[in-house]
């Protein structure tokens, strides 16, 4: 698990109590930190959320499982990877049956391109079938669609905030 | 081929090969909009594509995008990209308008800028392709207009996460009336990265 504080830019200056989780990585926290991931495109950002622990997780997803990609990189960028590990991590050893699941992105930014078309749609289908296999129910999502979109996770209430160009906020 | 370990002649092949295509562009620019357009000396860099959301200002910052994927001999992507006052300005400029008269980017705007923005890819393209005498195809050009994180993450897994350099041409074109930033960016997927320096003669 990697979290980084900081990048360049305005990003730069953060809010000491702001989780910034990037492309391809996930992380955990406790109330009253807040976990962000910006800019979702094709990939696809999962929130697990423990009401009782007032503790979640958030990931962010690029591809559906290591077979899409021989490159070498960080192996949480996909789901098959991603969604179990990150259960394993909010639960910390106690039970994964409290944990309620939220996700938001997998959109198609370029129109009618045979090639690009696909990759959000799969990385949606792949995170539906991960929650299935661990057995986390999805609460909430907002996902498909052509626009980008950004991911808040308030870890007191396990609100999501969504926020796109296109459509302003979206509290799930 | 990674980015830390090109040599500085390397750059400049690649910097020439740039050069070259701004050059094209900008006599493709003129016609099109049948005036005179000048384009400053490009600035062209090589960065890791994981750098290229803080040139426009972070993640989160809107830009619009055109974004071509390469077909042929190389494989790759190539991304237009530029701010919303410079595409109603290229917008202004293809229609002969005042520059300052769209406010805002319609069908009619995407239209002209995707079509702006294709010539400016294939000019960059034929350069490439006479120098490395390659043949390389670029697929129709898609629009969107969104953040920057996103456009970038869409093209980088739609060419299976391959591209690790981003060849980045900062261009500056002026008519008489308005000067339009934009910039190239050419995602070549390593492999082919070494067969562009290769048929360039400096492996």
């Amino acid at each position: 698990m990697s979290i980084v504080d900081s990048i360049g830019g305005p990003w730069a200056a953060q809010d000491p109590n702001t989780i910034l989780v990037l492309t391809g990585e996930l992380a955990v926290a406790e109330h009253p930190k807040v976990m962000v991931t910006p800019a979702l495109g094709s990939c696809v950002g999962v929130s697990l959320w423990d009401a009782f622990r007032q503790r979640g997780g958030l990931a962010h997803v690029m591809l559906p499982s290591p077979a899409e990609s021989r490159v070498a990189g960080r192996i949480e960028r996909f789901a098959s990877v991603a969604l179990p590990r990150l259960a394993d991590e909010v639960a910390e050893g106690s039970t994964i049956r409290r944990l309620v699941a939220k996700i938001a992105g997998g959109s198609t930014m370029f129109g009618s391109d045979g090639g690009l078309a696909s990759i959000g749609e799969r990385n949606i289908l792949e995170v539906k079938a991960q929650l299935a296999l661990l057995r986390i129910p999805l609460v909430a999502e907002d996902t498909g669609g052509t626009h980008a979109r950004s991911m808040e996770l308030y870890l007191d209430t396990g609100l999501v905030v969504v926020r796109s160009y296109r459509y302003g906020i979206k509290e799930l | 081929m990674d980015p830390e370990n090109l040599s500085a002649m390397q750059i400049d092949a690649l910097r020439e090969v740039g050069n070259i295509g701004a050059g094209h562009a900008a006599t493709a620019l003129s016609q099109l909009v049948g005036t005179p357009v000048r384009i400053g000396v490009p600035d062209i860099r090589l960065l890791p594509i994981t750098e290229v959301p803080a040139v426009f200002g972070g993640p989160e910052n809107l830009v619009g995008a055109v974004y071509s994927r390469l077909l042929g001999d190389l494989s790759g992507g190539l991304l237009f990209i530029a701010l919303r006052k410079d595409l109603l300005a290229i917008a202004d400029l293809l229609r002969s308008r005042e520059v300052g008269t769209s406010k805002s980017l319609g069908a009619d705007e995407e239209g002209l800028v995707t079509h702006a923005a294709s010539v400016l890819q294939s000019a960059y393209l034929a350069a490439v392709s006479r120098f490395t005498e390659l043949s390389v195809l670029p697929s129709p050009p898609q629009f969107a207009f969104d953040m920057m994180g996103a456009i970038l993450e869409a093209v980088t897994t739609a060419i299976g996460m391959k591209a690790e350099t981003a060849i980045l041409i900062m261009t500056r074109f002026e008519t008489e009336e308005v000067a339009v930033d934009a910039a190239l960016f050419y995602l070549p997927d390593p492999d082919s990265l070494d067969v562009v320096l290769g048929r360039l003669g400096i492996v």
